[in-house]
């Protein structure tokens, strides 16, 4: 057995190695370099690219020299290549004789930001098909790329899952560098570093790290690059894949990477010593490390009033335990503890149940599951028939079940109830893995009723404890229980109580604010300060 | 042993609810009636002297197990075979606590669920905490340790409110003199629950500041201790001498004792989180326990290999250890502290620390600077 292992580590850290000399080295084997005759260069191009219908050659010259522009249609910013470089292109006429022809086009024609001296067609073709326009020269081995990117683009819009009453109302897009754009805004500090790297073999999607140097941790700042460089993959097409690739367990209904369309939510959890990672292509931005309080802590809470944010995020955690173990409390009481309903209570539901066939567990079952099948039938429905199958979903679960005698009214509550408080839970896929726990929790239930769940919590609990995100133990704060960082977890402290990041991110620059914060009224500011002054003569 | 650092805040969670676990639900010495909530101070304070033995042990070797040290105290030969019998009384202890808990639970709720099922479900939570590790079973504590306080504050106050507390029924104090008392104490206070401290010097050398040992422990002994008499004296005030006799569950009693507004009734389900998280900690202290001793003694790579074996195996034996809870719980009063307690807790401890201060005499000095 240990000659397998010793075979497997061996293989593995002999394919870990391979990836990395794949990701680092920009020359990849069959790296060409470029030709000097610009003809062959077109035609090299073209073999290369199957002749594809969007990529447009255009031949040039500058004195007596030729030489190509080629782009892809669609990527780049039409006007601005007609402005900036063939206009300037046709309209010089003069070229100093004894300077450098290439040179001269890079310093004098070339009229955009950002400009680069290509020698290789791999490079050329990253280059090329994210969006430069690629200029050939006669009689030089190399090319000049300028940054031309453009081309249809979703503008910013709205956040579309994570709504909130007060609030900046920007959300993430598709593109990369407008995401990056919307959280450099926010945090206008140097300190702000983006890396970028390219991920996916095929895809070849741009994903860029953001952390704020000097708050954020630095191992898991190396942690987060490690395990991106690790991917290999062909596809990227989501933040998702990221997310999948680099968390830290696979086997967990629970989020350990934090992910939101909401540029003021990246910006804040940069500021507290996160990593943000950006992938080009997808409107959510992943945040590490995460942990299990984060997924109850909406942006409002921070933009209201911190006595209200804290009554609603109570209510919040409620409505989490209530979409969790709602059912399974239910089927627990009318199966094994009907002691414990008073009495009345007991006696009407029991007079509903009469006419049900199924004992409560089978008739929890139907409801949740036809409740399931209706939420996800309504996300996936073309929106001009989701109405009609909302009225069909209601009088099936409403009226029809309850008249039929499939399902007792309480139980249509229960149901209802549950399926509520389960979309006050701010993220997504928190809500997601308690609609899957439900079930197990059900059935627990149906088996031991109060025992079972609780059996059911404890194996929750203990899981949830192990887990861990970036190395943070997930259920930090709490578990372990660290007395500073209590401020934004149960009640949300008032912003200027909010003394310390939190510990268990980053190590050392902790401190956030300054020392007598708390607002107060005007006169007692004047004595305080009239007193420190005295102390101080 | 396993590679893990706990926190000196989660030892001291560790301590307090493993010392509360099952006593605080049938360690109560009723033969004393109104006076039982002294024994069990009493019992504290023995318990605080207990732990002062296993301490200097500690002091000895910090960085080793129970099982590893006697081994360099008795010898090879004589310290593996004293080891393996504190393996065995680990895993003994945990079966007992285990069958405390079923027996509790078929009494009370469920009375047509089989008795192995029940304890099975328990038992299969507790190996999976103990595969993840004990780091995983410390953060547990710890989270478990705000729910126990929120249901005994809470339950505390609707006690009052439901004016449920009758203080005079504490009196007469010392009716009988002291003599019951300290034999009481002796008999069965000391070591139940507060003697079983003698599990922790299997964990103790986990704790990454190794200099608080001493306050932790003692301070999480006293807090179990104040909880323990509380409940005793809030158990007496409430039920009376007489339920409290013969009541076979005291605190569950009172618990359902409990009717406010007419709303607020019938709180078993309080009782029974309680338990549930108790029983959990306390018998998984003692799994771990035996499950670490046995890795240690018998050299194992991986205490992960041993979770489920050593697991089945206290479930089996808290199967078999008694035909039904009178034969069980008469044992546990009567048999187990004066044969199984007294010399696993008491004398091989004290014998231990007499020759490891003759073995160590010379080197006094550097076990004394790592205080």
């Amino acid at each position: 057995m240990s000659i397998l292992s010793k075979m497997l580590k061996k293989k593995h850290q002999r394919r870990q190695s391979d990836n990395y000399r794949q990701i680092l080295d920009p020359l990849k084997p069959d790296d060409l370099p470029i030709d000097r005759d610009v003809q062959m260069n077109i035609k090299h191009l073209q073999e290369e690219m199957g002749n594809s219908s969007d990529l447009v050659i255009r031949q040039i010259k500058i004195g007596q020299i030729g030489g190509a522009l080629a782009y892809i249609d669609g990527l780049v910013d039409g006007k601005g290549i007609s402005d900036y470089i063939l206009e300037s292109f046709t309209e010089t006429k003069q070229i100093s004789e004894e300077s450098d022809l290439f040179q001269f086009v890079m310093d004098k024609i070339v009229a955009v930001g950002s400009i680069r001296t290509i020698r290789n067609w791999n490079a050329l073709f990253d280059a090329l098909l994210s969006g430069c326009t690629v200029i050939f020269l006669n009689g030089y081995s190399k090319a000049l790329s300028g940054e031309t990117r453009g081309g249809d683009r979703r503008p910013i819009q709205e956040p579309s899952q994570q709504l909130s009453i007060r609030g900046p109302k920007d959300a993430f897009n598709e593109t990369l560098r407008t995401n990056t754009a919307l959280i450099r805004r926010r945090i206008k500090s140097p300190n702000l570093w983006v890396e970028t790297m390219k991920i996916g073999t095929i895809t070849q999607t741009d994903v860029a790290i953001l952390y704020v140097k000097g708050i954020a941790n630095e191992e898991i700042i190396q942690e987060v690059r490690d395990r991106l460089h690790r991917i290999n993959i062909d596809s990227i097409i989501d933040s998702g894949y990221v997310e999948q690739s680099i968390e830290d367990q696979t086997f967990t209904s629970f989020p350990t990477t934090y992910h939101t369309e909401r540029p003021d939510v990246v910006a804040s959890q940069l500021v507290e010593g996160r990593i943000a990672i950006v992938v080009d292509g997808s409107p959510f931005v992943l945040t590490v490390p995460a942990v299990f309080v984060q997924f109850f802590q909406a942006p409002d809470d921070y933009y209201s009033r911190f006595d209200l944010s804290t009554g609603i995020r109570v209510l919040r955690i409620i409505a989490f335990f209530i979409a969790l173990i709602g059912p399974s409390l239910y089927i627990a009481a009318t199966t094994f503890h009907q002691e414990m309903i008073p009495t009345t209570l007991a006696i009407a539901i029991a007079a509903q149940r009469e006419n049900v066939p199924f004992p409560a567990f089978v008739e929890a079952l139907v409801m949740e599951v036809t409740f399931e099948i209706l939420r996800e039938a309504g996300l996936r429905l073309p929106r001009a028939v989701g109405q009609a199958v909302s009225i069909v979903g209601a009088l099936v679960i409403g009226q029809a079940a309850v008249q039929a005698n499939i399902v007792s009214p309480m139980m249509v509550i229960v149901v209802s109830i549950t399926a509520i408080a389960n979309f006050s839970t701010p993220v997504f896929a928190m809500a997601i893995s308690v609609r899957l726990l439900r079930f197990v929790l059900m059935a627990l239930a149906a088996f031991t009723g109060f025992y079972g769940i609780m059996i059911g919590l404890m194996i929750m609990a203990i899981h949830l404890c192990s887990l861990r995100s970036f190395g943070v133990p997930y259920m930090a704060p709490l578990a372990p229980f660290n007395t500073e960082n209590q401020q934004d977890v149960f009640i949300r402290f008032p912003i200027w109580a909010f003394k310390n990041r939190p510990q268990f991110i980053s190590k050392g620059n902790t401190v956030r604010t300054g020392s007598n914060q708390k607002p107060a009224p005007p006169s007692q500011n004047v004595k305080e300060s009239q007193n420190s002054e005295g102390k101080k003569s | 042993m396993e590679k893990a650092k706990i926190s000196a805040r989660q030892l001291f969670v560790l301590v307090v609810l493993f010392e509360m676990g099952s006593a605080i639900l049938v360690g109560y010495p009723v033969k004393l009636k109104q006076d039982a909530w002294i024994a069990i101070l009493l019992g504290m304070a023995g318990g605080i002297l207990l732990f002062l033995v296993y301490y200097r042990l500690f002091l000895f070797y910090p960085n080793l197990p129970l099982t590893s040290y006697v081994q360099f105290i008795m010898g090879k030969w004589i310290g593996r075979f004293i080891g393996f019998f504190y393996i065995i009384y680990f895993a003994y202890l945990a079966a007992r606590v285990l069958r405390d808990f079923g027996e509790l639970l078929t009494a009370t709720v469920y009375t047509q669920t089989p008795l192995f099922f029940l304890m099975a479900l328990l038992i299969l939570t507790i190996i999976y905490a103990l595969h993840k590790g004990f780091e995983v079973l410390a953060r547990v504590g710890e989270l478990y340790f705000g729910v126990v306080y929120f249901i005994a504050i809470g339950g505390f106050f609707l006690l009052i409110f439901s004016g449920l507390i009758h203080l005079e029924n504490l009196r007469p104090i010392l009716e009988n003199g002291l003599m019951p008392i300290f034999k009481s104490v002796l008999t069965q206070n000391l070591t139940f629950p507060f003697g079983e401290m003698v599990v922790f010097t299997m964990v103790l050398p986990y704790l990454n500041k190794p200099e608080k040992v001493k306050k932790v422990c003692i301070s999480g002994i006293i807090l179990s201790g104040i909880n323990f008499t509380i409940a005793c004296v809030i158990n007496i005030a409430t039920l009376g001498t007489g339920l409290f006799i013969r009541s076979p569950y005291p605190l569950l009693s009172t618990v359902s004792k409990i009717e406010l507004a007419n709303f607020i009734e019938r709180l078993d389900v309080l009782f029974m989180l309680y338990l549930i998280i108790a029983g959990f900690i306390k018998v998984a202290v003692f799994t771990y326990a035996a499950i670490i001793g046995t890795t240690d003694l018998f050299q194992f790579q991986d205490h992960k290999k041993l979770t489920l074996p050593i697991g089945l195996f206290i479930l089996l034996t808290a199967m078999m250890i008694a035909k039904n809870y009178a034969e069980h719980i008469e044992e546990g009063l009567r048999v187990v502290p004066i044969y199984v307690h007294w010399p696993f807790q008491i004398i091989i401890p004290l014998i231990l620390l007499g020759v490891a201060y003759f073995r160590n005499r010379h080197n006094q000095q550097e076990a004394v600077s790592i205080k």
